[in-house]
């Protein structure tokens, strides 16, 4: 009894408990203010072209947020499926699963994209021909869906990868102790093995967000309206490449910049104590 | 006699070409206490890890309660009637104590959170340890952490308890408190097979003691006639190494 209250000062030391939104805690957070208040500077003294930039581009700020958001939460959801299918024990299901992820991770996605755009709507519509579905027919690519598409199966195959690395990391002995307590795969993976994965996962989860936004910008070259096609179109319209892309460049760094700190701040909530 | 609640026939398994089991034939009496020795690799582990079907094996036939093993079908009921304690305990480390033992209790026996609640914390003042209740197994001592694991298996109402090694991790002066828990375990009745080198624990609680080794069990007796007069040269060159230290 002596031994275990000696043991457990440094034992709480190692607890972390729930970081804030504090400036003080996390000095990152004034990178944020400067750019955000070098942005508002631009367009006080500048309002011709930086503010025009701005209201020209902000729809495609909205594309690129939503394209973003939707496609990474898409792609948790495949990337989980992939994670635990690499880990099957059924050869079938380990099979189209490892083969899915090392072939899509030797494509590029822009490759990837272009590919969904231009050539996905001729198989469907052949596809249709075939089986006489008018629907398929008619059917036209959606930029935005295909985008999404596209982007959701390619991170999806890196995804699989964070996964199922990140469920290799709980030592066995969980699995075990959790079904000779009489529960199922699935309720083990549930409640025992995801949750210890999960703390795991979560900081290449994190620079998953962040280099999905970044290369949301790609899905301008299939025309969905993105900030950064918003962008071109506003050069070509006024001729100021330095101020255009000074600009983009800028609003794209507050998000990344804000991803950032939100993905420092989750990671630091959720440490515990093993 | 009644039935034995643990048949083992004949039960072979191997890994790769390693023969892990090698006809292995046990019968074990309800409120019979077993335990089990052997040298490191002579398949012990493996032998408790196919009576819950952890481990498949490949051939023979195993019956726990009735129910029959070679039939998939019953892995999940076997499970709930045997607990199982390992050597590294296996707690759960994100979750508290109180919700190691009450996980399996609601999701596998379906019990509701109050009636789990109040089981757990039962199980935790039997092991002596209702103060941990709301703790991070990380924050425990080694000899608390196994009282949890032994609590998280009782939990289930299980009619057999299986121990592989459960103090060989823990520090000496942490290993009597688990084997009190254990005697007092075996004192109520419950039906134990148990691997351990504790030769004290052994002569105490034990009705009867294995010795195996290389896959097959070679020798079983009471407690007084294993150490007084070993029948087999293996057992006796075993016991002189274990007994010295
Ligand atoms: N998962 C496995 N894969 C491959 N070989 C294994 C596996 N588990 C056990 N073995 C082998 O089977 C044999 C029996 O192992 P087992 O763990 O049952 O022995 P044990 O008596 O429990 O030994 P110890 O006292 O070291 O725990 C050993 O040769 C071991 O190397
Ligand atoms: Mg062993």
């Amino acid at each position: 009894m002596e031994k275990e209250k000696k043991d457990a000062p440094n034992r709480e030391l190692s607890f972390v408990t729930g970081g804030e939104v504090n400036i003080r805690q996390d000095p990152w957070w004034w990178l944020v203010v400067v750019v955000i208040a070098v942005v508002i500077l631009l367009v006080m003294l500048q309002p011709v072209p930086f503010k025009d930039i701005i209201v020209f581009a902000k729809d495609g700020i909205l594309v690129t947020i939503i394209v973003t958001v939707v496609s990474y939460f898409l792609m948790l959801i495949l990337g989980l499926f992939g994670g635990l299918g690499r880990l099957s024990n059924n050869k079938l299901v380990f099979g189209i699963s490892s083969l899915y992820v090392e072939v899509v991770r030797g494509i590029p996605l822009l490759v990837q994209l272009i590919g969904w755009y231009f050539a996905s709507p001729v198989i469907i519509q052949k596809l249709g021909l075939w089986t006489g579905i008018e629907a398929l027919i008619q059917y036209r690519a959606n930029p935005i869906i295909t985008a999404i598409m596209a982007i959701t199966v390619c991170y999806g195959a890196y995804m699989s990868e964070i996964v199922r690395s990140g469920i290799s990391s709980v030592p066995r002995g969980q699995m075990e102790a959790a079904r000779s307590l009489g529960m199922s795969y699935f309720q083990a993976m549930r409640y025992v093995i995801l949750p210890q994965a999960f703390r795991v996962i979560l900081p290449p989860m994190g620079n998953e967000f962040i280099a999905l936004l970044k290369d949301s910008s790609l899905v301008s070259v299939v025309a969905v309206a993105d900030l950064t096609r918003r962008g071109r179109e506003f050069m070509s319209a006024h001729f100021n490449p330095i101020e255009t892309w000074l600009m983009v460049a800028l609003l794209y760094l507050i998000m990344t910049l804000i991803a950032a700190r939100v993905v420092s701040y989750i990671e630091k909530r959720s440490k515990y104590e093993r | 006699m009644s039935e034995p609640i643990i048949k083992i026939e004949d039960v072979h398994k191997h890994f790769g070409k390693v023969e892990a089991l090698r006809g292995v034939n046990l019968n074990v009496d309800e409120r019979e206490v077993v335990v089990v020795i052997g040298p490191s690799g002579s398949g012990k582990s493996t032998m408790l890890r196919c009576i819950n079907r952890l481990e498949e094996y490949d051939k023979g036939s195993i019956t726990v309660d009735g129910i029959d093993l070679n039939n998939p079908h019953n892995i999940n009921m076997v499970r709930c009637e045997v607990g199982m304690v390992f050597q590294s305990f296996n707690l759960f480390p994100h979750l508290k104590v109180i919700d190691n033992l009450t996980l399996a209790q609601r999701i596998v026996r379906k019990r509701s959170k109050e009636e789990a609640f109040e089981i757990g914390m039962q199980l935790l003042n039997k092991v002596g340890i209702p103060e941990k209740a709301d703790v991070f197994p990380g924050q425990l001592s080694g000899g608390q952490q196994q009282r949890v694991a032994i609590a998280r298996a009782l939990a289930m109402n299980p009619k057999i308890m299986l121990f592989d090694e459960p103090t060989s991790a823990l520090d000496p002066e942490m290993i009597k408190e688990v084997l009190d828990v254990m005697a007092q375990l075996a004192k109520e009745g419950m039906t134990m097979i148990v691997v351990s080198h504790e030769m004290g624990f052994a002569r105490a609680a034990a009705d009867r003691i294995i010795f195996m080794d290389e896959g097959v069990i070679v020798e079983e007796n009471t407690p007084e006639l294993f150490f007084t007069s070993p029948a087999q040269k293996r057992t006796r060159d075993f016991l002189s190494k274990v007994l010295q230290i």
